[in-house]
């Protein structure tokens, strides 16, 4: 029965979308209600879904489209909200003296995620967080491979820029 | 930032692809050129691959709030209730037009005419919602008996209904009323509204029918008005009426306005009587139709579990067919 392959569905995926919009709202409750959200309209749509569909894909695509319509109906509070939040997570535990170096540079780099601009934070999150392809982010967010590989690298440069400084150096005793 | 040359803006993207491990050969080795000869470069590719590193940890590092207990509980309590409200439907040629068939959890939840050409899924979805997702497969069965029916093989479509899209109490006793009605019988507006208990509510009755989600297999066909015109079917389809009448054995004839059904070559049961007469019996020929149940042939109302009048014996001398 459809209704059995979709519990599978849900127990395959369900903590990984969640993870992801936990990721790009930086909030537990709306992670949790847009990845019920997602799954519930991938249940209405999952009949029609063709056999041998990338199902990851498709429900990163719906998570995808719901984030962002959150997004627009939160609007520059959760902007704010969200990079606050990513450097609040900063203060993680499990920070070992030693590595307060490495740590301050991690929630530099989680800071300046928080404040790129949506597309360039929502394809750097499913690629890197999420190991998506390009194929598939740029199937979530309505572009090309090369244009979802462009946020990524974008980002990538933004997030270079704002660690000048903190990154270690010393290539020089390489020939 | 100070102004790079020209070779080193140009295989920046390429240095940036190293660093990620998404470069071709062809590019990783030019850029294994560049570096041993640019120190800046060399630098970059370097600053490169230690941002690489710290998302790789960050991508590991525990995330705060991730516990998906909560959100999946409340997943499975509403899927449970989507589960139930959905209905998978099928769409299928038919005598009559297109026919649409829905089916949920519960039972067949909606049948319903289609308008030829035009954007049925439009259509579709003013009629159920986003609750309807199409499933062919889930309807295919229900499709097969409604086509024996259409083509009078079948006689019943004992199908389990899900009568939660009623708008009120009053529809669904119209409907169950409706649905008593045998198999080639008609009564009038008046009849349902007085089986009902409620004599004068003859309009309410009509309009309930009107929006009745189960044509077909809740027979609103069999229902006429009290002269016996064929009246208010599917919009103003009365033609649909007058064929699902003949399958069943109706004759209807014209008149003025409409197609009728004619007393007088009809098999007349008086309500609650358990014996059907021809309808010159006794006073039956000025009794209102909406105190009658009108047979088409003898064998529908036998089939119905009722026996030949006594006094007018229909089965001794049975109306010219």
């Amino acid at each position: 029965m459809a209704e059995d392959a979709f519990e599978a569905v849900m127990g395959a995926h369900h903590a990984e979308i969640r993870r992801y919009l936990l990721r790009i709202t930086a909030r537990a409750s709306d992670a949790d209600d847009l990845s019920q959200e997602t799954f519930l309209r991938a249940f209405r749509a999952y009949r029609a879904l063709p056999p041998g569909a990338n199902v990851r894909a498709w429900l990163f695509t719906i998570a995808t489209n719901l984030g962002r319509n959150h997004f627009r109906a939160q609007s520059r509070r959760r902007r704010a909200y969200a990079a606050a939040a990513w450097e609040s997570r900063a203060d993680a535990p499990e920070r070992a003296d030693g590595q307060a170096l490495a740590d301050e540079a991690r929630a530099q780099v989680e800071r300046v995620i928080g404040g790129l601009p949506e597309k360039q934070r929502l394809a750097f999150i499913m690629r890197k967080m999420h190991e998506l392809d390009y194929a598939e982010i740029g199937t979530s967010l309505r572009c090309s491979a090369e244009s979802a590989r462009a946020h990524v690298f974008q980002a990538l440069r933004k997030i270079r820029r704002e660690l000048d400084g903190h990154l270690p150096t010393g290539t020089e005793s390489q020939p | 930032m100070s102004r790079q040359p020209a070779v080193c803006r140009e295989i920046e993207p390429h240095l940036l692809a190293v660093a990620t491990g998404e470069a071709e050969a062809v590019a990783a080795e030019r850029v294994e050129v560049h570096v041993a000869a640019c120190r800046a470069c060399r630098e970059e590719l370097h600053h490169y691959r230690a941002v690489e590193g710290m998302v790789r940890t960050l991508r590991r590092a525990p995330l705060r709030g991730d516990d998906p207990t909560l959100a999946r509980a409340q997943l499975a309590s509403r899927l449970a209730d989507v589960r139930s409200r959905v209905v998978g439907f099928g769409i299928f040629p038919s005598a009559l037009g297109p026919v649409l068939i829905g089916r949920s959890e519960q039972g067949v939840a909606v049948v319903q005419y289609l308008p030829a050409g035009g954007s049925l899924t439009a259509h579709v979805r003013r009629l159920l919602g986003e609750d309807a997702v199409e499933d062919r497969a889930a309807t295919e069965d229900l499709q097969a008996e409604l086509q024996e029916y259409l083509e009078g093989r079948r006689a019943r479509l004992d199908w389990p209904l899900d009568l939660r899209r009623m708008r009120s109490d009053f529809q669904r006793r119209v409907l169950e009323a409706t649905g008593a009605l045998p198999y080639g019988a008609v009564t009038s507006y008046a009849g349902i509204a007085a089986r009902i208990g409620a004599p004068t509510a003859v309009r309410p009755v009509a309009q309930a029918l009107r929006w009745n989600p189960l044509p077909i297999v809740i027979p609103c066909h069999r229902v006429i008005g009290s002269t016996g015109a064929l009246i208010g079917y599917a919009g103003k389809r009365v033609e649909l009426k007058q064929r699902l009448l003949a399958v069943e054995g109706v004759k209807t004839v014209a008149g003025p306005h409409a197609f009728r059904v004619p007393r007088e070559a009809m098999y007349t049961l008086v309500h609650g009587d358990r014996e059907y007469c021809v309808p010159t019996c006794g006073a039956l020929s000025t009794t209102p139709l909406s105190k009658l149940t009108l047979f088409g042939t003898r064998e529908r109302a036998e089939s119905a579990g009722f026996a030949p009048c006594t006094t007018c014996r229909p089965d001794l001398h049975p109306l010219p067919a």
